[in-house]
């Protein structure tokens, strides 16, 4: 079994948060690309079934410009992945979700892909449509928020847990399938420093940009296109919410959470 | 000119020592200070990572850096502790003497096993009645056979406790002085070599710190790094290896400091407004962040001429000197910035104060470094 | 000319989740005809919620019993009935939802966002959206063109203001020749409110100062976390009191915390603590004292007695969890 893990660079957790020039999207300048939690996650679970003997090789997959989209496959390589497919897309290509998710698809159909690992969502856009959107263009089962995979000899496949809202569903699933992984069972590793300096040599397989791109097509369904990129408004001091009784101020917390801060349940 | 950018490689190698650093380090430090502990957990990480010995070249499955390469990774280390980064490269230096003098057979018997398992080394120069004046060292190697026996004492030595080997100076012949110095490979089962009570020290107190004892050791002549009376060479060679990480040490430290510093101040308030907006704060941390940058750059400097091929100790001198007595300036001002709270052990600034000191003091004194700083202007004027 | 809205039934035992009325009322708020996409067996219960909600038609589409509703069968229901001409799906934004967008937008070709807490349809044929992004700590608005989309929201950020219809049921017969997947689910298991997520990466931390006054009543706090699901802080008089171990302890000496929600309880926002949690998405502060520093920092504040005030908020925050569809 040959185990594929789409991954993408994210901006690192330190980021300064900023609007580019043109209001639409993060500011570019100054922004270090890494491979993202959940990503790490993936490559890590990828190694693990490799190392105990459920898997053979690991491939890292990407699409993305350069000079990002080659460094996070070299990260993945440090951290121990057999191979690596670049789809080098030009610095300026509107691309969204699905549009990402048709080219990893083209280069993904080409290879051994009897597993497509990736992150629960990307750690900038928290979108998670490209894995299940790659999914139904490979033909493949796909599943959320999984934890806990390991391989189950019996069916030649694999058992996982779901971690859905309020619960878990456990799940026993044949190849080919894609996982969309919350987490791995180990903490993800660190690469070690004499992988570093030979990820830098290894060989990266391309798939051209012209050839994808033509193979895909255009997308006459649409396009998700960024208009604005907003910060928060600055703190100004709490608003304090009047009641006559404790149960009325619950009452009324509880609702402004929900109804105007959106941040729970 | 230099390119002051680093490769994607450097990027790399600096990214997983900071990672390294920040999740496995820093938030043992203050309890590893507080209580002395040495965290050898975190030492056998830092082996499996490929963190330690970073002089030994590839054949003999070392990491094999360059000085600059090696400089990154210890600015990274010490911002988080500088007692585990001290431990951490005290392989490298006791195992540079091998590596500069050894012979064949000695670098793969004694390099290829601390690449292949976690195990440390100490490199035992100073003695209680001489630092500074190494030349007047006064363990003795007499002629026994095929061999020499070793008896002396040797103080002040990081990983003494732990070490599997020492590196050890000592001398053939008292009447030759600095010329009749001789390095040697002792290992710590050799009959004779005791270990005194570990140190308790102002600071580095993840680093563990102890006399090392050679009571008639026998030592055999496979054993002796290079010729009889090679040693202080070797010694003084080791040290201009060594120096320019130590400087960049002192600014990984100072570093810390003055993040700490500008970040307390720009939340803490007097008189109506973060303390970062009144111009007494302004100024040190304008003075830190001058001190900050020029030790960076001393550092890199020094450790591009090594790689370069030059010998360096100009550089490398002006660098760990200046890095080190930065570091130091840093620190007190970082601990004034925070004020009463800088005084407080549950503070992180008063430490790196205590961490940075030992920087002015070890790896040959800032007194000497501008004795040897001042020689090599002269010379160069002469 | 608005297109014709589609919302996908997400059911939680034999109801519709909560967000897929909110869904129902969103797609009429933008004046379109609303038929819900049902991929299920035959449910009266369903069909009444779906009524109650305000959906114009509900289309069914029954699976061969015995099937596994996997993301992947949920999608080939879902495009079995929806045409290709130009429409709106809406989905909750639940793990399961999410998935199905992606899918949906795959399969369908359309144009998608998930997470979406703001969404319009003006007249110039797109769908605008806006949705948090980096942990929520910036927004982005999208604009959503071409003839399909497929906006996932997030549940609670759209009220259910419909008014009730009487929708007309019609099957559509599950697609001949689908392939049965090789995978088995097993029955859903609620969590355990047990164990409270790691204050490191939880969403919600619920932390006490030296407002709670013993070690015993900490119990109040820990028990208000265990009702919003929340990771469990304290502020350093706590810890250095011993009430809980230095572990619990959010501020520069201990731990920095992001979340969403950051509850503190008794705790004045001394400058110590606030570095540690002031980045914290939404901060709401409970304390007896209206002069305190927290109210400076936090984005809503109630000034009262805790030991009155926190029982009261968590019984309301398990009602508001546990509700219907929650």
């Amino acid at each position: 079994m040959e185990i594929v893990v789409a991954v993408k660079p994210v901006p690192d957790a330190e980021t300064r948060l900023r609007p580019a020039p043109d209001g639409t999207r993060l500011d570019p300048a100054g922004v270090k690309w890494v491979l993202g939690g959940y990503d790490e996650s993936a490559v890590e679970q990828a190694l693990l079934l490799r190392e105990a003997g459920a898997a053979t090789a690991v491939r890292a997959v990407t699409v993305g410009p350069a000079p990002r989209g080659e460094e996070v496959l070299r990260s993945a390589i440090a951290l121990g992945c057999d191979r690596a497919t670049w789809v080098e897309t030009p610095a300026d290509a509107a691309l969204d979700g699905i549009g990402i998710a048709r080219l990893l698809g083209f280069a993904i159909a080409k290879v051994p892909h009897d597993l497509v690992l990736v992150g629960k969502h990307a750690g900038d856009d928290e979108s998670g449509i490209v894995g299940p959107a790659l999914a139904e263009l490979l033909g493949i089962p796909s599943f959320p928020a999984v934890v806990d995979l390991r391989p189950e000899a019996a069916a030649r496949g694999f058992r996982f847990q779901e971690a859905l809202d309020g619960g878990t569903v456990r799940v026993e699933a044949a190849p080919p399938l894609l996982v969309a992984l919350q987490q791995a069972w180990n903490d993800p590793r660190t690469a070690k420093l004499p992988n570093i300096l030979k990820s830098r040599k290894a060989t990266i397989d391309r798939v051209a940009w012209n050839e994808a791109s033509a193979a895909v097509g255009p997308t006459p369904g649409g396009l998700a296109r960024p208009t604005r990129f907003r910060l928060p408004p600055p703190r100004t001091g709490a608003r304090m919410i009047p009641y006559k009784t404790p149960e009325e101020a619950a009452t009324a917390l509880v609702r402004a959470l929900r109804d105007e801060a959106k941040v729970f349940p | 000119m230099p390119d002051f950018a680093l490769t994607p490689e450097q990027i790399g190698l600096r990214d997983t020592a900071r990672k390294f650093a920040r999740t496995e380090m820093l938030p043992k430090a203050a309890a590893c200070d507080r209580d002395g502990r040495f965290p050898e957990e975190i030492y056998r990480k830092a082996w499996e990572l490929g963190l330690m010995n970073l002089n030994i070249p590839p054949e003999y499955g070392g990491t094999g850096l360059g000085l600059l390469d090696q400089c990154l990774i210890v600015e990274e280390l010490a911002h988080a502790c500088g007692g585990m980064t001290t431990t951490i490269m005290a392989n490298c230096l006791a195992l540079e003497p091998v590596l500069l003098g050894g012979s064949p057979e000695q670098r793969t018997r004694v390099l290829a096993p601390f690449c292949a398992s976690y195990q440390l080394a100490s490199f035992c120069l100073t003695e209680p009645s001489g630092g500074s004046d190494a030349g007047a060292l006064k363990t003795r190697a007499i002629k026994e056979g095929d061999g020499y026996r070793l008896t002396g004492q040797k103080c002040f030595i990081t990983n003494a406790p732990q070490a599997s080997l020492y590196t050890v100076f000592a001398t053939v012949d008292p009447a030759q002085g600095h010329r009749g110095i001789t390095a040697f490979l002792v290992p710590r089962s050799a009959a004779g070599v005791s270990i005194g009570k570990e140190e308790e020290k102002m600071g580095q107190r993840a680093s563990s710190t102890a006399t090392v004892l050679f009571e008639d050791v026998h030592v055999p002549a496979a054993d002796r790094i290079g010729a009889e009376g090679e040693g202080f060479n070797l010694a003084m060679r080791t040290l201009d290896q060594t120096r320019t990480p130590i400087g960049a040490m002192s600014t990984g430290i100072a570093q810390a400091a003055l993040e700490y510093a500008a970040e307390y101040a720009t939340k803490r308030q007097s008189f109506g407004k973060p303390i970062a907006e009144h111009q007494a704060i302004q100024i040190k941390l304008a003075n830190m962040a001058q001190d900050v940058h020029a030790a960076r750059l001393l550092v890199w400097h020094a450790a591009w001429a090594i790689d370069q091929g030059s010998r360096g100790t100009l550089e490398s001198s002006i660098a760990k000197c200046f890095a080190s007595d930065a570091a130091m300036r840093v620190a007190d001002e970082a601990i004034q910035v925070f004020g009463g709270y800088g005084y407080m052990r549950d503070y992180p600034v008063e430490k790196l104060l205590r961490d940075a000191k030992l920087a002015q003091i070890y790896e040959g004194s800032n007194e000497i470094q501008r004795i040897v700083i001042a020689r090599e202007l002269l010379r160069s004027l002469a | 000319m608005t297109r014709p809205v589609w919302v996908v039934v997400e059911r939680t035992g034999d109801r519709p989740v909560d967000a897929v009325g909110e869904a129902i009322g969103l797609g009429r708020s933008m004046g379109a005809s609303v038929r819900a996409l049902d991929v299920g067996p035959a449910s009266a219960t369903v069909d009444a919620a779906l009524a109650a909600a305000g959906a114009s038609g509900i289309v069914r589409i029954p699976p061969p019993p015995g099937t596994p509703l996997t993301g992947a069968v949920w999608a080939v229901g879902c495009l079995a009935a929806l045409p290709p001409e130009p429409a709106i799906v809406l989905v909750p934004s639940t793990v399961r939802g999410r998935e199905l967008a992606g899918r949906l937008a795959a399969g369908w070709d359309a144009a998608v966002a998930t997470g979406v807490v703001e969404a319009g349809a003006p007249d110039d044929g797109t769908v605008h959206v806006s949705r948090p992004i980096f942990g929520g700590r910036a927004t982005e608005e999208l604009d959503l063109t071409g003839p399909r989309a497929v906006v996932a929201i997030r549940p609670h950020a759209f009220p259910a203001n419909g008014t009730p219809t009487h929708p007309e049921t019609t099957e559509v017969p599950w697609p001949s020749g689908t392939a049965v997947p090789a995978a088995r689910l097993g029955p859903f298991e609620p969590a355990a409110s047990a164990q409270g997520p790691d204050l490191a990466d939880a969403s919600i931390v619920v932390a006490g100062g030296r407002g709670v006054r013993s070690a015993e009543n900490f119990r109040l706090i820990e028990e208000l976390a265990a009702a919003f699901g929340a990771a469990v802080g304290a502020s350093r008089a706590v810890t250095d009191a011993g009430w809980r171990p230095t572990a619990y302890q959010v501020g520069q000496t201990g731990k920095s915390v992001t979340p969403q929600l950051y509850v503190a309880v008794g705790i004045s926002g001394a400058i110590q603590h606030l570095v540690g949690m002031m980045s914290s998405r939404v901060i709401v502060a409970i304390n007896s004292d209206a002069a305190a520093p927290i109210f400076k920092v936090a984005d809503y504040g109630v000034v009262g007695d805790l030991f009155a005030l926190v029982p009261a908020l968590t019984a309301e925050v398990r009602r508001a969890r546990s509700g219907p569809g929650a």
